[in-house]
């Protein structure tokens, strides 16, 4: 399991700064929080949750915001990921994209409670609201390529011996 | 589901709770292991935006500086030479001169504020719209501390929140938990420059009978001591006294770009209330 958590926080430290260096400010997506949920649909639950708290830790680690709160949200898409996986087909693009945006949305929503029980002042629900859905909605409209990455990866680590899980998840 | 995996399902997700709970107040109470965690974590990533940043400098220097001329005829090849090195040598005068341009506005701030300051390069931004900082590749090796202000050329960008041994953290004046003494420079009318997220702020606690109006500008009171004062701020792009309450709401937009800072100094101060 160590070879894949590597390979994969890697990929998402890559994604980390690729958003950092390239897209930043002009273009705004949360990748990492989608590599994330797409780790999370994927059969293995330990590389998942390491995955969360490993990108969750380097996220907060450069915000202002209180530690932890990007590790909850990274760990809330992964449970919500389970929830998609156990519950919905995710065969198609259709429904893979519905499902991120739903999960990326409920994440808004959840930090901006925590941040609101933390008695912090997080941005209203109107403020920066076309921004935000435009981020959503963009980042969403990505779950395809991030799909395919997310197999590729798989399929590489299996190519060369590792598997990410030893076998499918009993649901 | 079998009853050993409902069980597992409530453990993790009690697990999870708990640690997320715990790392949250820890946060609050500023511990000082996560504050370790989160500098060795800084510390083991940053180099590589630092790298790459370099990097990909250097390489758009390559491709504006060389590869778009490729292609000319065979027999202009002399002139093609001389040409892509007159544009080489043009780029690098450019580039010479806005650092040069950039470099005597930081000079003259830092003659300006009369306080001691130290230079330091922006190498990173959060990219979240949760939070809004900045990180500077200057320290606590070099003398940065917790609270010390960060000016640019054109005004006031933030505070230092965290140190690092090579880094530091800026809370830029847009973040939403950024609050500062501020007052109009036409009519002196104080107020507290909140930030708004992105790259807005608001000027709060203004009676609605206060002479303000858009364009005027907004600078440092030097109350509270955290930024010199007369420091600008930002530029007023809006006043609506048509809200409820006795206060007006007033839009700040800072007039430098918080979103494409490349070189910022920090006054080494932290409490210019008690310079003198």
């Amino acid at each position: 399991m160590t070879v894949p958590v590597i390979l994969f926080s890697l990929v998402g430290l890559g994604l980390f700064y690729f958003q950092n260096l390239l897209l930043f400010p002009q273009v705004r997506l949360r990748l990492v929080g989608l590599f994330l949920f797409y780790v999370g649909l994927r059969p293995s639950f330990s590389l998942a949750f390491s995955l969360a708290v490993v990108l969750g830790i380097l996220q907060d680690s450069f915000a202002t915001t209180p530690f932890g709160l990007h590790l909850g949200a990274a760990l809330l898409l992964v449970g919500m990921a389970r929830f998609c996986r156990r519950r919905l087909l995710l065969q198609k693009i259709g429904p893979l994209i519905i499902a991120s945006l739903a999960a990326l949305t409920l994440q808004e929503m959840g930090v901006m409670l925590i941040l609101m029980l933390l008695g912090l002042r997080p941005l209203a629900l109107s403020d920066l609201a076309s921004l935000r859905s435009l981020e959503i909605l963009a980042t969403a409209a990505l779950a395809p390529l991030m799909a395919t990455l997310v197999i590729g990866l798989e399929n590489f680590l299996s190519r060369h011996g590792w598997h990410t899980s030893r076998s499918m998840p009993q649901e | 589901m079998r009853p050993r995996f409902r069980f597992r399902a409530s453990l993790i997700i009690t697990a999870t709770l708990l640690l997320i709970i715990s790392l949250l107040s820890l946060s609050l109470k500023r511990s000082p292991i996560l504050e370790k965690v989160e500098g060795m974590v800084v510390s083991l990533t940053a180099p590589g935006l630092h790298g790459l940043r370099y990097v990909g400098r250097s390489l758009s220097g390559v491709w504006e500086g060389y590869f778009y001329l490729v292609g000319v005829q065979k027999e202009n090849a002399t002139l093609r030479q001389r040409l892509q090195e007159y544009e080489q040598k043009e780029l690098r005068y450019q580039e010479a001169q806005h650092t040069l341009a950039r470099l005597e506005s930081l000079l003259s701030l830092k003659k300006q504020v009369a306080l001691p300051v130290t230079g330091a390069r922006v190498i990173a931004y959060d990219p979240s719209l949760w939070s809004r900082c900045a990180l500077l590749d200057q320290g606590e090796d070099h003398g940065v501390k917790r609270g010390q202000p960060v000016l640019s050329a054109g005004g006031i960008v933030g505070r230092i929140l965290e140190v690092y041994p090579h880094y530091s953290k800026v809370m830029l004046i847009v973040d939403r938990n950024s609050g500062a003494d501020a007052m109009v420079q036409r009519t002196r009318v104080r107020g507290i420059l909140q930030g708004k997220g992105a790259n807005r702020c608001s000027l709060g606690y203004v009676p609605k009978s206060a002479d303000v109006k858009a364009g005027d500008l907004v600078l440092a009171s030097g109350l509270g001591g955290v930024f010199p004062k007369g420091q600008v701020f930002g530029k007023i792009s809006g006043a609506n006294k048509k809200t409820p309450g006795v206060f007006q709401e007033i839009e700040v937009t800072p007039v430098v770009d918080l979103s494409a800072l490349e070189e910022v100094v920090v006054v080494k101060v932290v409490n210019l209330a008690a310079t003198p």
